[in-house]
């Protein structure tokens, strides 16, 4: 095969592949717009607004998940990053790094959801079960020590003496954080942001446990419109449901791509 | 005395790494300390600077027991061997961050950076990034972002040790000429015996944890502990042989 040839094989693959991997977005998106497509019909009978129209209606109760999700997922993803990014500092440093690092590795070796079932007996009893607040503590158990494991490789003994030395220049801790850990850590920053938000924004089992159903997320909205076999309202929940991480990628692109630590 | 270090022990877990080491040193004086790797060298510095604690003994300088300061606080500062320029700030802003700490007005910090940065020679590199920069031109940022703030004592280690041999001698010569124009008063660590008779106003050999300081250089090149003669006797050998 000639390199001409090659090229164009190329040139056919790369087109093929987008549209194969875009299609089941596209598919939704016309879900969410279309009514009356029944089989064997390639498209809808009809396209309407009504459907994303009742995103604003408080009836369907989706615009208020979405509002609930993105303040849940933001708030977690926020306290988490910035929690995690000084708690994994704590244990880079510490003597017994490794045994911390275990620790953090465990509500992901039981999986979220057999965590969320060991601990509810104490969301239970302390009056947190069905609460947006326990939803958001059950959420932090597992943000957190994902934030721990992503930085807890970013303390290098190079950053350590780099804080030393803004100390003998007459710095304290909260300039060394302000005026140059910080800055330097933008890029993961920024990046763990982004994988905590997925991780927040599409988690289900722990969040169905936990909020016992009183908790409506947009991704447990979706679980339940696929179950009730409401497929446009399923394909309007999902089209919300994906839109969030693919602005936020957008945005951390640069960092997301190529500045991981 | 300026700075003194009065029977510091230090150990780590079993090793004794500073064992009843004491040093003084007089204002303006710049003190080599000759030795090898693991002779306790960056622990006596990183203990004068605050940022490792001794077991025993004590530090004054200017008759202050400096203890119970911070490393913030002593106005000591520590350079490593790395430049360790802060990635995100250019040239000048790496300079001036000790005054940016101090909140020191903008126009005195214009002025001052300006003015070492003409010292450095190294006007022209003032917007540049730290990976813009040759290893000869980082470490001169990282000297002048610590004399700008007129530090009471300059704790160098190894500082040329990453540098080739032809940078490492006109850094020599730069650092002897600010240490004049700065009247700096220096600890400077190196296990290259050269660079400690060129670098010091006196010597002082460390081993195992202990230091002796010679009084005069005389006195260290005619110990045949210190290597000084072996080195000579080899080059002397190498001359005859040609």
């Amino acid at each position: 095969m000639n390199r001409k040839e090659q090229k164009s094989q190329i040139g056919w693959a790369a087109p093929a592949i987008i549209a194969v991997l875009l299609f089941p977005f596209v598919f939704l998106l016309m879900l969410s717009l279309g009514r009356r497509w029944a089989y064997p019909a390639l498209l809808p009978g009809a396209w309407t607004l009504a459907n994303w129209q009742a995103v604003w209606s408080m009836q369907a109760g989706l615009g208020e998940s979405l509002f609930l999700s993105l303040a849940l997922s933001l708030s977690i993803t926020t306290v988490s990053t910035f929690g995690s990014f000084w708690v994994s500092k704590q244990v880079a440093y510490h003597r017994y790094r490794h045994r911390w690092l275990v620790l953090a590795y465990l509500p992901y070796v039981f999986a979220p959801v057999i965590l969320a079932a060991c601990l509810q007996y104490f969301f239970i009893r302390t009056g947190l079960s069905g609460k947006l607040e326990g939803v958001a503590l059950a959420q932090f158990f597992i943000t957190l020590p994902y934030g721990i494991i992503f930085f807890t490789s970013f303390w290098t003994e190079r950053l350590l003496a780099l804080e030393q030395l803004i100390a003998t220049l007459g710095g304290n801790s909260w300039q060394a954080y302000t005026k140059v850990l910080l800055p330097v850590a933008k890029g993961p920053i920024l990046t763990c942001f982004f994988q905590l938000f997925l991780i927040s924004w599409f988690e289900y089992g722990l969040t169905a446990l936990i909020g016992v159903g009183k908790v409506q997320t947009l991704t447990l909205k979706v679980f339940q419109y696929v179950n009730e076999a409401n497929i446009f309202f399923a394909a309007l929940a999902s089209c919300l449901l994906v839109l969030p991480p693919i602005v936020l990628l957008w945005l951390n692109k640069r960092y997301v791509f190529s500045k991981v630590i | 005395m300026f700075l003194e270090a009065k029977n510091i022990n230090k150990c780590f877990g079993a090793e004794q790494v500073l064992d009843d080491l004491s040093l003084q040193l007089a204002e303006h004086e710049m003190l080599s300390i000759l030795g090898r790797s693991g002779s306790g060298k960056t622990t006596l510095l990183k203990i004068l600077a605050g940022l490792e604690s001794p077991d025993e003994g004590e530090i004054v300088l200017e008759g202050q027991d400096m203890r119970p300061l911070p490393p913030n606080r002593r106005n000591i500062v520590y350079l490593y061997q790395e430049p360790l320029l802060f990635p995100h700030l250019n040239v000048f802003e790496n300079v001036a961050f000790g005054l940016r700490l101090r909140k020191t007005q903008e126009g005195v910090v214009r002025k001052r950076v300006g003015e070492m940065l003409a010292n450095l020679e190294l006007p022209e590199q003032a917007r540049k990034m730290p990976h813009q920069l040759s290893g000869g031109q980082r470490q001169r940022v990282a000297f002048g972002r610590a004399l700008i703030i007129n530090p009471k004592v300059l704790l160098l280690d190894e500082p040329f040790g990453a540098l080739d041999a032809e940078t490492r001698a006109s850094m020599q010569q730069l650092l002897k000429r600010m240490a004049k124009a700065f009247a700096i008063t220096a600890l400077f660590v190196t296990h290259g015996l050269k660079e400690a008779l060129i670098m010091g106003d006196r010597i002082g050999l460390m081993e195992q944890g202990k230091l002796k300081v010679y009084e005069t250089k005389k006195a260290f090149i005619n110990d045949t502990g210190t290597g000084v003669q072996a080195e000579a006797d080899f080059w002397r050998g190498i001359y005859l042989e040609s």
